[in-house]
C-alpha cells in the first residue's frame, strides 16, 4: 500500500509542477480533461495483477521507477538513426522524446527535408496547412491554433476511456505533444503517413506521453503508420494513446510498429471508432521493449463497418509482450477478422486476450478470431484467451487458438535438403511470420519488419 | 557408392529393418520393392538421416564416408537426396526461396559460389517446364495447396536442382495418373548418369515400365529376401509377394 501511495504522490507532485506549461493550458476543456484524468489516474494507481485485465502482466518494474516528464529535447539524434529515418518518408511527423521535431517533419511527399513536392501538385505548405486533402500537425501546435483547437475539442479524449484505465488516464493528464492527422472527406491519400517516435533514453528514466488523433473524413482513404524507435537504448517509458475516427465509408490502413529499447517500457492504447461502411485494417508489430502492452479497441459503430486486426510479436530473453484487443460490434452487419501470431523464445512471456462484444442490436455480425503461437523454448510462455460476450442471436462468431513448436517433420524435410538446424529454424519461423508480414501494404513497415526479424535471428535483440 | 551391411533400424522398441545388405554402384538404378509394412519407407528415411530411428549397421557408407556419423544436412550436402513419399507443406515460405536456400547450402559445401535469385529462377523455370509445372508454383508456399501429383513433381524438381550423387525416390509414382507418371519417369530418366545412382522405392511395378532398373530387390520383413534383374519385377507383378514371404520368415 505504501508503494502505491508513494507512486501516486510522486506523479501528483509532478503534475502540479508541469501542468502550467502543458499544451492547451488555459483552454477550459483541456484543463478539465486533464484534471479529471489525473484525478482518475491517482485514484486508480497503476494496475496490479489482481485486475483480470492485468493478470499476466506485472507492471511492478514500471512502478518501481520514477519517470520524469520531458520538458525540452537536448539530445541530438545519432547518425545511424537519422539514416534509419529515411526508411520512413514524408508525409511524416517525427517526435524526439515525445516532442515534435519540426525540422525532421513535413507534409510533402519524399524522403529528405524540405521534402520534394510532388510534380504539378505545388509546394507543400508548412505543417498545420493542408496539402492534397491532408492536414497534419503536432498536437501542441494544433491546440495553440484556435481553429484547430475548436475541432480538437469535439474529438480529443472523446473515444479513449479513462475511467478504469490508469495508463490512458495518465497519458490524458500528462500528454505534451503528439500527432494530429486529418484527412478531408473523399481524399485518397497515395502516400502513407508516418508518425515516428524516437526515444533517446539518456540519463534518468523518462516518460513520454504521445497523444495522437487520426480523423479520416467520409469516403477518405489513408494509411497511417506509427513507429516507435529507440536511439540509444536505456530505461524509459512510452505511454501512448491514439484515437482513430473513421467517417462513413472511410478506409484506414493503420500500422503500429514497436521497436523500443530492450530495457524500455511501452504501453499503448489505441481506440478506433468506425462509422457506417468504414473499414479499418490494423497491423500491430512488436519487436522490442522489456515490457510492451498494446491495447487495441475497435468500436464498430456503423452498419456494415469492418475491421481486420493483425498482429505479430517476436519476443525473447526475459521480455513480455501483452496484446489486448477488443472488438465491439455495436451495429448490424459488421465484420471483424483477427489474427495475432506470436514467436516466443528464451524465457519470454506473451499474452493475447481477444475480446469480442456483440451488442443486442448487432445482428448478422460476422466475427472470426485466431491466435497462433510458436514457442521456441521450453521456458517461453504464452497465455492466450478469447473473451466472447454475445448478446445477439443471429451472428457468426468463431475463434481458435494454437500453441505449437517447430514441427519436427518440417525440420527433417529442410535438413534433408542440406539446411542446417539454424537455417531450417529460421525458414520455418519466417514462414510462420510471413502470414502477417506479407499482408503489410506499407513497404517501409514491411521492410522494417523483415529487417527486425533478420536482426532477431542474428541475436542482436537477444536480452543478455 | 553405397555399401550397406547388416543395417538394423527400430522405432519405439519395434524392429523395422533387420540386417539389410545392399551395394549400389555409380551409374546404376536399383528398385526396392515390397509389400506394405515391409520397411521400404523406413529404409529410405534412414538413408536420408531421419533421427527418430535407432540405427545400427556393420557398415553404412556412402562414397566411403560413414553415414552413421553424418546428420541429415551433411548427407544432403554430400550428394544424397530423398524424394519424400509425403512431401511436407511449409506455409509462408515460397517454393523458390526454399529451392534457392537448399541449392546454396549444397553449393556452399562444394565450394561453389551462391546462385543468385535471378539465375535460380531461370534454372527452376527450365526444370519446372520439363515437369509440366506451372511457373506460379515457384511463388507459392512449399507444397501448400499442391495436388498429390504436383507434390511428387516438386520433389523431382528439387532433385534436378540439387543434382545429387545418390537419389532415393520413395514412392514417387504413387498417386499419379498415367500422364503424370510418364512426366515423373522422364524426369528421373533424364537424371540417369554414369556418376549418379538412383534407388527407386516402390510398391508397384508400373513405374519400372518407364524406368528400366539394373537391379531389383525385394524387401520383406525388414531385409532383402531376393535380388534379381528387371524380370524379377515382372514376376512380382504376376505372382505378388506372398510366394517370397515364407523364405523371409525362415531367413530371419
Amino acid at each position: 500500500m505504501s508503494a502505491v501511495m508513494t507512486e501516486q504522490n510522486i506523479y501528483a507532485t509532478q503534475f502540479s509542477e508541469i501542468a502550467g506549461r502543458l499544451p492547451g493550458r488555459g483552454l477550459a476543456w483541456v484543463d478539465r480533461l486533464r484534471k479529471t484524468a489525473v484525478e482518475r489516474f491517482l485514484d486508480l494507481g497503476l494496475p496490479t495483477t489482481r485486475l483480470e485485465d492485468w493478470k499476466f502482466t506485472n507492471v511492478a518494474p514500471i512502478r518501481r521507477l520514477t519517470f520524469r516528464p520531458v520538458n525540452q529535447v537536448n539530445a541530438s539524434i545519432p547518425e545511424p538513426l537519422r539514416s534509419q529515418l529515411d526508411l520512413f518518408p514524408s508525409p511524416r511527423l517525427v517526435f524526439v522524446d515525445g516532442l515534435l521535431d519540426r525540422k525532421l517533419s513535413g507534409l510533402g511527399f519524399g524522403t529528405t527535408p524540405p521534402f520534394a513536392k510532388e510534380r504539378a501538385n505545388g509546394t507543400p505548405p508548412n505543417l498545420g496547412g493542408e496539402f492534397l486533402g491532408l492536414h497534419m500537425a503536432g498536437l501542441s501546435d494544433s491546440l495553440a491554433d484556435p481553429n484547430q483547437a475548436a475541432i480538437l475539442e469535439s474529438h480529443l479524449g472523446r473515444y479513449a476511456e479513462t475511467s478504469d484505465r490508469a495508463f490512458a488516464a495518465w497519458n490524458t493528464g500528462f500528454f505534451a505533444d503528439g500527432a494530429c492527422v486529418m484527412i478531408s472527406p473523399g481524399t485518397i491519400l497515395t502516400h502513407p503517413v508516418h508518425l515516428v517516435f524516437i526515444s533517446t533514453g539518456a540519463g534518468e528514466p523518462r516518460a513520454t506521453y504521445p497523444r495522437n488523433l487520426i480523423l479520416a473524413g467520409e469516403r477518405s482513404q489513408v494509411a497511417v503508420a506509427e513507429v516507435f524507435l529507440s536511439a540509444s537504448g536505456g530505461v524509459y517509458l512510452t505511454n501512448a494513446v491514439t484515437e482513430i475516427v473513421a467517417g462513413a465509408g472511410a478506409t484506414i490502413d493503420y500500422y503500429k510498429m514497436e521497436c523500443e529499447s530492450g530495457d524500455g517500457f511501452h504501453v499503448a492504447t489505441v481506440k478506433a471508432t468506425l462509422d457506417r461502411d468504414a473499414s479499418l485494417t490494423s497491423h500491430s508489430i512488436s519487436f522490442g521493449a522489456a515490457l510492451a502492452r498494446n491495447d487495441l479497441r475497435v468500436a464498430l459503430d456503423g452498419e456494415g463497418s469492418q475491421c481486420t486486426l493483425n498482429g505479430l510479436f517476436v519476443v525473447d530473453g526475459q521480455r513480455l509482450v501483452d496484446n489486448h484487443t477488443e472488438i465491439d460490434h455495436r451495429k448490424p452487419h459488421a465484420t471483424s477478422r483477427e489474427l495475432y501470431k506470436g514467436v516466443l523464445a528464451g524465457h519470454a512471456q506473451g499474452v493475447f486476450n481477444g475480446a469480442i462484444i456483440v451488442r443486442k442490436d448487432a445482428q448478422k455480425t460476422d466475427a472470426l478470431q485466431r491466435s497462433r503461437n510458436l514457442l521456441l523454448s521450453e521456458n517461453a510462455q504464452i497465455n492466450t484467451k478469447p473473451q466472447l460476450e454475445i448478446r445477439a442471436d443471429d451472428v457468426r462468431c468463431a475463434h481458435g487458438a494454437t500453441i505449437g513448436q517447430i514441427d519436427r517433420e518440417s525440420m527433417f524435410y529442410l535438413k534433408s535438403r542440406g539446411l542446417d538446424e539454424r537455417a531450417a529454424r529460421q525458414i520455418l519461423i519466417r514462414g510462420f511470420a510471413a502470414e502477417i508480414i506479407e499482408g503489410i501494404r506499407v513497404s517501409s513497415i514491411r521492410q522494417q519488419s523483415e529487417i527486425r526479424l533478420g536482426e532477431w535471428f542474428e541475436g542482436k535483440l537477444e536480452a543478455s | 557408392m553405397l555399401r550397406i551391411r547388416n543395417l538394423c533400424a527400430s522405432i519405439d522398441g519395434k524392429q523395422i529393418l533387420r540386417g539389410l545388405n545392399l551395394d549400389v554402384n555409380a551409374g546404376e538404378v536399383h528398385a526396392i520393392m515390397g509389400p506394405n509394412g515391409s520397411g521400404k519407407s523406413t529404409f529410405a528415411q534412414v538413408l536420408a538421416g531421419r533421427d527418430i530411428y535407432g540405427v545400427t549397421a556393420d557398415d553404412l557408407s556412402f562414397e566411403g564416408r560413414n553415414l552413421l556419423e553424418m546428420p541429415a544436412e551433411l548427407r544432403a550436402r554430400n550428394g544424397l537426396f530423398l524424394a519424400f513419399q509425403y512431401p511436407v507443406e511449409i506455409p509462408g515460405v515460397s517454393n523458390l526461396y526454399f529451392l534457392r536456400s537448399a541449392v546454396n547450402a549444397v553449393r556452399a559445401h562444394r565450394g561453389l559460389p551462391e546462385l543468385d535469385a535471378v539465375d535460380c529462377l531461370s534454372v527452376a523455370r527450365t526444370h519446372a517446364q520439363k515437369l509440366g509445372l506451372d511457373d506460379t508454383m515457384l511463388k507459392r508456399s512449399v507444397n501448400q495447396g499442391f495436388s498429390g501429383g504436383e507434390k511428387k513433381r516438386n520433389e523431382i524438381l528439387q532433385m534436378m536442382m540439387l543434382e545429387p550423387r545418390l537419389a532415393i525416390l520413395d514412392e514417387s509414382d504413387s498417386g499419379l495418373d498415367i500422364d503424370a507418371l510418364k512426366i515423373v519417369a522422364d524426369g528421373i530418366n533424364a537424371m540417369r548418369h554414369p556418376e549418379r545412382a538412383i534407388i527407386l522405392v516402390t510398391h508397384y511395378q508400373r513405374l519400372l515400365n518407364y524406368i528400366a532398373p539394373d537391379r531389383v530387390h525385394v524387401l520383406i520383413g525388414g531385409s532383402i529376401v531376393r535380388s534379381g534383374t528387371k524380370e524379377l519385377a515382372l514376376e512380382l507383378e504376376q505372382r505378388g509377394y506372398s510366394w517370397l514371404e515364407q523364405p523371409a520368415g525362415v531367413e530371419a
